[in-house]
């Protein structure tokens, strides 16, 4: 018999939730390297009911549970099993394992999962089986996805069913991802909608299957459907219990999230303060999610607060440092060629994770720099004392011809080929500062000049 | 009028029609007797519009009173059996309507006198009519599903028996691609329409009295009767085709809905007006890929001639339809869409703009033809339009390296990246400049690009600069133009902004305030992209 029952009646006397949960993950375990294949050996399709229900519930050593959620968790373990089984056949490779009924299964097992505590129930304390069976679903939709486009390519294109009008729907491509998101909704809906008391309450399985939905309808590329989960968490946050009492895990990834979310809506703020928590609680040993969260509170930092990253930040992370030093680079020294080089390099990349048109912008802070290294160059002026007409001390030069700027963004495309610099086009940069508050000061279009403000024309440069 | 005109000379089934004189006393006979007029109590709450069934007699020329080598229809009792057995209640199959029963028997009888053997078939053994459709429609769901792109070859009026008796709707095909076509066709006239015109006449003849029965019948809900005026508008766009249903639609028809394959459609008619598919489609109102090809054609010379937009749109929405329930998907299907996209987009139907564009992203993806870089560039402008990063974001990702050095879409990136740096002077350099149609997208968002550069030129200059600068700056054709773009966004409290000095117009930018800002952050509010014509 397999070790998979023993953890069940042990989790269910004890009441341990993580062991329990453990029980339905379709995977070998370290203490029990051959699980799958002695739980898939167990039985066969016309018996697996009958020893499953032995094993639950008939046992010697079978805790006495309700009769009804006992039937609820037969029904689950006779799914897991019809998964395990494909999985099984699917590692021999000799064609007896499938991955979309590996996922039907499995999302079986999910739909009698929910229904346990809808309907039979399951008691908080199991609520970890909800994060294990999303997750597991997850992946398994995945393998099924591009399981499905491998054989889709060598026959037909998919088309679009049902009564659309169109031709082609988006519906086909991740078809049983996206049943997996319909699956992972409802147990966010189980978590969120339970009324119990607190110390009794689903409720404390809200942020593992909300990390869940976001997490594939990230994947499905779907990010406005995150608004909905958002909103609906907001809306029911009078009942939540305080985030802060939450696993770190938890709290961590969806902060991360919501921070992403923000991100992509260019609501920079919101997603820096997101983020930021998000790496304040981000285990210290898990560089790669360090790096994740990173890829964007740096930017949104940047965009924020023109403030650039330090070497000894970026050092841990090679792969960003990569794309983000010559880029910083290039904007710390006011250099345009070096930064459209680099932007432009690192394009794909950046695309890849959506933060290209964020960085963009810091393109900004770039020209800033450059003309506030014009400015510097104008020199100083002195300064007479108006009663007197001594020379009282001096200040910088602060009316400055537009020439200068022009002259000062060739040298900033030096090394760039076809640019072309006009100068209606250095006005519109330098209105642009102004208007941005980069830069403080007015354009005197008639006279040429562009006259800064003696005190502080670049803000928060120091000059 | 045919009892006025030969009132001695009554067939013997028509004697109690509504129209005899001696109708009660038969009242009481519940099997049906006739083709058309249905006893009261035997009423469906639902109305066929008269124009449907009439349409064969305004078709045919031949409808007059008194045709002149009119043939007296004396049926055997045979026969007059076979036809009430073919209406008697207990015969009667769920999902077979009246009208269905009453097309087939048409066919038979028509058939049989063709042929002959009217007199001579063996009527008690025959099975009814109702029978005959359902075993039509089960061959027809078991029949091996063609290839998508095999389009039946047009039976024509030769059509050889082979074709009739290996597809049982071929009589009905032939007969609705006759009466679509050629309205005036009477040479090979079957007998039955010049015998006996004012009889197909009545046979389906429905009593005006019906429709005041259904309006005021309280146990039609209001989505019921709804449904049922939707149905009623289907008729009417099938009017034109006499052909009987060989599905049921909308309601009823288990079967046929969780059918998926696609369908080969058998309708020749050119246009189609758009309903949305609540049920499998109907092969005889779906056209195929010839005829369709046709449709495009002339839809193109319509446009041309009248630009309609609400016709055009309706029309390619129901061409795209068929496409679709037919799995049509090749170069033609491209050319659809984008013959859709760009009317939508000269009139500024972005919602319509969007529909086709998602589908052309998708036909591109399977080398479909068309023009992938036109509508590559479009759709980089639509999303400038929309303001949206992240599906912008997904744009950049689908564009390859050979792309980007395509003129077009090279254009529309520096659009792009003109806007998002702010470089006002670029974009309106390049907004002249704009490749194909993409005019149409940039004037949708050029208004708020010229406030948003207003507000920057405002905030920047100071204390005045020519109006002549704005013009050139920001695109403008003239001076005038650009003076009355001001004068349109500024509230009329406001002090006067522009100012007549050494012959020249002045924009006193000092003076602005935060009025652009102001107007910037509106247009800016106010992406629409659902609005559709």
């Amino acid at each position: 018999m397999g070790s998979i029952f023993a953890d069940f009646q042990q989790a269910q006397r004890v009441g341990d939730g993580r062991l329990l949960a453990s029980c339905l993950a379709p995977i070998d375990t370290a203490r029990d390297p051959h699980r799958l294949q002695s739980f898939a050996q167990l039985s066969n399709y016309q018996t697996i009911t009958a020893d499953v229900r032995y094993h639950l519930i008939q046992a010697p050593n079978a805790v006495g549970l309700p009769k009804a959620e006992a039937n609820a968790w037969v029904d689950i373990f006779v799914a897991l099993w019809k998964t395990v089984k494909e999985l099984v056949g699917l590692r021999q490779g000799n064609g007896t394992g499938d991955w979309v009924r590996a996922f039907d299964a499995y999302k079986e097992l999910c739909n009698f999962l929910v229904r346990g505590y809808t309907n039979f129930g399951f008691q908080s304390w199991t609520v970890p089986c909800l994060y294990v069976a999303g997750k597991y679903i997850r992946m398994i939709a995945m393998k099924a996805d591009s399981e499905g486009r491998a054989k889709d390519a060598n026959g037909g294109t998919a088309f679009a069913n049902g009564f659309s009008d169109d031709i082609i729907s988006d519906v086909n491509k991740h078809e049983k991802l996206e049943q997996a998101a319909w699956t992972i909704n409802r147990m966010f809906t189980v978590c969120l909608s339970d009324r119990s008391e607190l110390a009794e309450s689903r409720k404390w399985g809200i942020y593992s299957t909300t990390n869940l939905l976001f997490k594939t309808y990230f994947k499905l590329n779907s990010i406005s459907l995150t608004r909905n989960v958002i909103r609906a968490l907001e809306a029911a946050s009078a009942d939540l219990p305080p985030l802060e009492l939450f696993p770190k895990s938890h709290r961590c990834t969806f902060k991360y999230y919501r921070g992403v979310i923000d991100f992509l809506q260019e609501n920079y703020t919101d997603a820096e303060m997101h983020l930021t928590e998000a790496l304040s609680l981000c285990h210290k040993d898990s560089l790669k999610n360090q790096e994740q969260i990173l890829t964007y509170l740096i930017p949104a930092h940047v965009v924020n607060h023109h403030q650039l990253p330090n070497r000894a930040l970026l050092a841990p992370h090679p792969s960003l440092s990569r794309i983000f030093t010559p880029l910083f680079d290039a904007v710390r020294t006011g250099s345009l060629a070096a930064f459209d080089e680099a932007l432009t390099s690192a394009e794909p990349e950046l695309v890849k994770r959506r933060v290209y048109l964020t960085l963009e912008r810091t393109r900004d802070i770039c020209t800033r720099n450059l003309f506030r290294k014009v400015f510097l160059a104008a020199g100083w002026e002195e300064t007479k004392d108006p009663a007197t007409g001594e020379v009282a001390g001096r200040i910088r030069r602060t009316r400055i011809r537009i020439e200068e700027f022009e002259a000062g963004m060739r040298v900033g495309y030096k090394g760039a080929k076809d640019v072309m610099i006009e100068r209606d086009e250095v006005e519109c940069f330098l209105a642009n500062m102004i208007y941005k508050n980069m830069m403080k000061g007015y354009i005197a279009r008639d006279r040429g000049i562009v006259v800064l403000s003696k005190a502080g024309a670049f803000p928060g440069t120091g000059v | 009028m045919y009892s006025s005109s030969s009132a001695a000379g009554h067939p013997p089934w028509q004697a109690q029609s509504s129209y005899a004189p001696n109708q009660n006393a038969y009242i009481q006979v519940p099997a049906r007797q006739t083709f058309g007029a249905q006893p009261p109590v035997a009423q469906p709450n639902y109305y066929v519009p008269p124009q449907y069934m009439h349409h064969p007699s305004t078709d045919t020329p031949i409808a007059q009173p008194a045709p002149p080598a009119k043939k007296k229809m004396n049926w055997s009792p045979d026969v007059r059996d076979y036809v009430n057995r073919s209406f008697a209640q207990t015969t009667s199959i769920p999902g077979v309507t009246k009208e269905q029963i009453e097309a087939k028997l048409k066919e038979i009888i028509t058939d049989a006198t063709q042929t002959g053997r009217l007199d001579t078939m063996n009527w008690k053994e025959l099975p009814l009519p109702q029978e005959m459709i359902q075993e039509e429609r089960k061959r027809g769901l078991l029949a091996p599903v063609p290839h998508p792109s095999y389009v039946p070859s047009l039976p024509t009026t030769t059509s050889s028996p082979v074709t009739y008796q290996s597809h049982p709707d071929a009589p009905r095909k032939r007969k609705s691609a006759e009466l679509a076509k050629e309205p005036g066709y009477t040479i090979v006239t079957p007998p039955w329409r010049t015998n006996a015109g004012p009889l197909a006449d009545r046979v389906s003849f429905v009593p005006t009295e019906k429709r005041p029965k259904l309006d005021m019948s309280s146990s039609v809900s209001k989505s019921k009767a709804s449904l049922e005026s939707r149905r009623r508008r289907f008729e009417d766009a099938r009017a034109g085709s006499n052909s009987p249903r060989t599905q049921e639609s909308s309601r009823g028809a288990s079967p046929e809905a969780n059918m998926i394959g696609p369908i080969v459609g058998r309708c020749q008619k050119l246009e189609k007006n758009y309903f949305r598919l609540t049920s499998a489609p109907n092969p005889d109102d779906v056209r195929p890929l010839e005829v369709l090809r046709k449709t495009l054609e002339l839809l193109k010379k319509k446009w041309r001639s009248d630009g309609n937009y609400v016709y055009i749109c309706d029309q390619f929405k129901s061409l795209r339809q068929d496409l679709t329930v037919q799995h049509i998907k090749n170069d033609f299907t491209t050319s659809v869409y984008e013959y859709h996209a760009r009317i939508a987009l000269e009139k500024g139907d972005l919602g319509e703009y969007n529909q086709c564009q998602t589908q052309l992203r998708e036909l591109y993806k399977q080398n479909l033809g068309g023009h992938p870089v036109e509508f590559k560039a479009y759709r980089i402008l639509y999303f400038i339009h929309t303001c949206n990063q992240t599906d912008m974001n997904d744009v950049l990702s689908d564009l390859t390296l050979a792309d980007k050095k395509e003129p077009a879409i090279r254009h529309a990136l520096e659009v792009r990246s003109a806007l998002a740096l702010g470089n006002y002077h670029k974009f309106f350099k390049l907004y002249l400049t704009v490749p194909d149609m993409g005019a149409y997208l940039m004037d949708m968002f050029v208004e708020r690009e010229r406030l948003a550069a207003l507000a920057c030129l405002c905030r920047a200059y100071k204390p005045d600069v020519r109006l002549r600068f704005v013009t050139e700056e920001l695109g403008f054709e003239s001076d005038e133009e650009a003076c009355q773009f001001i004068i349109d966004h500024v509230p009329e409290e406001s002090p006067p902004l522009l100012e007549e000095r050494d012959g020249d117009v002045r924009f006193l930018t000092g003076k602005v305030g935060s009025i652009f800002q102001v107007a910037k952050a509106r247009a800016f509010g106010q992406v629409d992209i659902k609005g559709q014509i």
